[in-house]
């Protein structure tokens, strides 16, 4: 069951197309990793999400409610992070997190003291004095002691030190096991590998690629390297490898990539050239990433 | 020199090119506002006759809380009216000004984070403030040398060439001298908010102090810093002394201002910070409360302010009703009964006057937190209010219920502060309820004002700083328009003065009741329009 439903959504900021085409969902009980270059739409699509800015098109719902007329509804049952946390600069980090609490009708109670402890925030300091990181803490602790069936962060660790980072995965894997939907939007690969059951990725306003990671690598690329008995330039005219280079300095030492759904292939080619050596190294997030987020399909970014 | 001083040239162009928008609306108004005046002082005050009489209501106690003494023991001309009626106006709307500027590049910067960006790179650690200083006085020399051309090119009957130089440049140092007042509180406050809010109150009660010295002896007026305004003398005298006290009072402001920067780190005040509360109290609990505990501070400074402004204008109406003293022929003429009668009708008169200033006092804090539902938006700290169980009527209600009780609440106990000051110190006291006609004679042009605003908010939100001008308009048409004859067309236009003359007359509550209808009104077409648009982000 979808817990967000996001069809063919659209944005415009007078002439300024921030979101052309947007479709994905969160099902229940899943984590969502929402990714993409700066400036590709991720926070236009949570504000639209929230209701604090109105879709042009398409339409967006969250447990079946419509974001924007629904908003309130929708609301009690969802907690929020932003990836910039600004905070009144006259109220203590306490009295936020406690006030954010009551604007959904809940309690401060032990989770929040334990969660406050955890992050290692003191709570007493007005939030002017705060660092963004600070800040940061005081908007998880609300949102992680917020009892909601929708969590949604907003690159919300983009201040924080890895210690800390580690408790927030720590506690979002919580919320996963107690069978809470997540959408996590964020540049932190690491974390998103780690936590999310799927992905979505956005570039220019559009989605242009969901699944999961499995589901991504098989469309990227394996990096092979690899030592043949005798020359195998003959491999470079395959369709499915690319980026052939002969290793400077050696006759027989190759390295380049392969498509991973033609791996099989091209390894029954290569053994007609005698295998010494194969170093085959699976696609690593980052490379999947600047594939997809570098790719150009006449789509451009357009202004 | 470099290490302190360095590319404050370049930020000083910097700033003006940025801020040549508002620069110009501000010279022109002031400058605009002073020579149209000047050009139509012959016209009014051609004749003799007329020269006498509007001498005789300036030299009343009540006008000269307003505008200053008016002392002029040989010739009347026009140009001697005309510096009397506007020298503590055009005084007060130039530090106005200089406020303005003085935390916008300052403390506003500060705040926004765009002063630690600057700071970064390599420029001095003093030019950001130098730089700000540096504006200021281009833009008060430049105000100034407008508005001594403007004088000079109306050439009111009486005027000199010294005087009109004397006027435009004795308000320019006046201004350099409040800009450096500002700056300093600046310094010592941790907000834009609290530099402006502090900026205010030294204005003000500078301003007041100025007001008691004048009824009571102007010779003690030399104290008050503001009244050195008066004592320039224009026209009469032409006395420098008070432009040079201004500048000695600005220079030497300004170095405590420069040796604070110098220690004080960025982003930070030098008024020590308190830690605040573990939890939440338990009435901090929604949207409203926020909004009041936000607001908390200001509102009590403001509802202190207002009735202390009142009970200090009050406290001369035992002088100003006094016909015995003021026209002890006429008080004789008409007998002890009905001279007291008089006294009272002129007491009257005075605080309907009166009641427009703390009605347009009382509407800043009521705009101020009205143009919040924006501002807070932008700084970003309504998103997690939004992104909560917290639907926008909420927000938008509670914003305009803070600003609506804490403008209800200022206006009355401005009048009543008024009314027990005054009543204390006349020897026929006038009952309360008489002056709480102005009380329901002005509230609903306060609902119109914060109407009109919110509609700002909700339909132009980029524009919703124009709100400014309903009280900065309503003060000029009601407070100078009928000094200087302005048709009474230029006062319809202000929703204060859609209000009768109470509490001389008896309430009109025809009028009452439509303008709260309509201010109503406002308030729930501009809700509509903040319920369906996006949200200002940034």
């Amino acid at each position: 069951m979808a817990v967000v439903s996001i069809n063919h959504l659209k944005k415009h900021f007078g002439k300024f197309q921030a979101l052309k085409d947007v479709t994905f969902s969160v099902n229940a009980g899943e984590v969502f990793g929402f990714i993409g270059p700066n400036g590709a739409g991720k926070s236009t699509t949570i504000r639209t999400l929230l209701g604090i800015i109105r879709a042009t098109g398409g339409s967006a719902e969250i447990f079946g409610q419509d974001v924007w007329q629904d908003a309130v509804n929708i609301h009690k049952r969802l907690a929020y992070v932003p990836g910039d946390v600004y905070l009144w600069p006259n109220l203590s980090g306490g009295e936020a997190i406690d006030l954010f609490l009551k604007l959904n009708d809940q309690k401060h109670n032990e989770k929040t003291d334990e969660l406050i402890k955890e992050f290692d925030l003191d709570v007493t300091k007005k939030c002017r004095t705060y660092s963004k990181g600070n800040r940061q803490k005081v908007a998880l602790i609300a949102a992680f002691a917020t009892d909601a069936d929708l969590y949604i962060f907003d690159e919300p660790t983009s201040g924080l030190d890895p210690l800390m980072e580690e408790i927030f995965q720590k506690n979002v894997l919580q919320l996963k096991a107690k069978g809470k939907s997540v959408l996590l939007s964020s540049h932190i690969l690491s974390e998103v590998e780690r936590m999310c059951d799927r992905i979505g990725i956005i570039r220019g306003g559009k989605i242009i690629e969901t699944g999961t990671l499995d589901e991504m690598r098989q469309l990227s690329r394996t990096s092979v390297t690899v030592t043949t008995r005798t020359p195998a330039d003959a491999l470079a005219k395959l369709g499915a490898v690319h980026n052939f280079t002969p290793v400077a300095g050696t006759t027989t030492k190759y390295s380049f990539a392969v498509d991973s759904e033609s791996l099989g292939n091209v390894i029954t080619e290569l053994t007609k050239f005698g295998i010494v050596t194969l170093q085959s190294t699976p696609p690593t997030l980052e490379d999947l990433f600047m594939r997809y987020y570098n790719q150009e399909e006449g789509d451009q970014i357009e202004r | 020199m470099n290490a302190k001083f360095g590319k404050s040239g370049f930020l000083t162009r910097f700033y003006l090119g940025r801020d040549w928008r508002q620069i110009l609306f501000w010279i022109i108004g002031l400058a605009g506002l002073m020579a149209s005046a000047a050009a139509k002082f012959d016209g009014l005050y051609g004749t003799e006759k007329a020269m006498a009489s509007i001498s005789a209501t300036l030299k009343t106690p009540a006008m000269v809380s307003l505008f200053g003494p008016f002392s002029s023991a040989g010739e009347l001309n026009p140009a001697i009216i005309y510096a009397a009626e506007m020298m503590v106006f055009m005084g007060l709307f130039t530090a106005m000004m200089n406020i303005y500027f003085a935390v916008r590049n300052t403390r506003a910067e500060e705040d926004s984070g765009i002063a630690e960006l600057i700071s970064a790179h390599a420029i001095g650690k003093q030019s950001q403030l130098l730089a700000a200083t540096l504006e200021l006085i281009v833009i008060n020399l430049l105000a100034g040398i407008i508005e001594a051309l403007g004088l000079q090119t109306a050439g009111m009957t009486g005027s000199s060439l010294e005087g009109n130089w004397l006027f435009g440049l004795g308000l320019a140092a006046f201004g350099i001298m409040f800009g450096a007042f500002s700056l300093l509180v600046a310094q010592l406050v941790s907000s834009a908010r609290s530099a402006t809010m502090g900026s205010y109150l030294v204005l003000g009660i500078l301003y007041v102090a100025r007001m008691g010295t004048d009824v009571q002896n102007p010779d003690y007026t030399w104290f008050t810093i503001f009244g050195w305004i008066e004592k320039l003398s224009i026209y009469v005298d032409n006395n420098w002394l008070p432009l040079g006290l201004m500048l000695i009072a600005a220079v030497l402001t300004g170095s405590v201002s420069f040796a604070i920067s110098n220690k004080r780190d960025v982003g930070a005040g030098v008024l020590p910070q308190r830690n605040g509360r573990q939890s939440a109290s338990v009435f901090l609990a929604g949207p409203f409360s926020l909004v009041a505990r936000l607001e908390r501070t200001s509102i009590i400074v403001w509802l202190i302010s207002l009735p202390l402004l009142g009970a200090s204008y009050g406290s001369i109406f035992g002088t100003v009703g006094d016909i015995l003293k003021t026209n002890p022929t006429m008080a004789k003429l008409i007998g002890s009964a009905a001279a007291a009668k008089a006294g009272q009708g002129i007491v009257l008169s005075f605080a309907a006057t009166l009641c427009i200033v703390f009605a347009l006092v009382a509407t800043i804090p009521a705009l101020i937190t009205v143009l919040k539902i924006n501002g807070d938006e932008k700084k970003g700290y309504l998103e997690q209010v939004h992104a909560r169980g917290i639907s926008r009527l909420r927000v938008f209600a509670s914003y305009t219920g803070i600003s609506l009780i804490t403008g209800t609440i200022g206006l009355l106990l401005g009048i009543i502060g008024m009314a027990v000051a005054g009543n204390s110190t006349m020897s026929h006291p006038i009952d309360l309820p008489r002056y709480l006609r102005a009380f329901v004679g002005y509230w609903p042009a306060l609902i119109v004002a914060v109407g009109i605003t919110l509609m700002l908010v909700a339909f132009l939100p980029r524009l919703q700083q124009l709100a400014w001008i309903i009280p900065i308009y309503g003060m000029f048409s009601l407070y100078l328009g009928p000094l200087i004859d302005l048709p009474d067309w230029t006062k319809n236009i202000s929703p204060y003065g859609w209000v009768n003359n109470v509490p001389v007359k008896a309430i009109d509550w025809g009028t009452a009741g439509w303008m709260t209808a309509l201010g109503a009104a406002l308030i729930v077409i501009a809700y509509l329009g903040y319920r369906h648009r996006d949200l200002t982000i940034n």
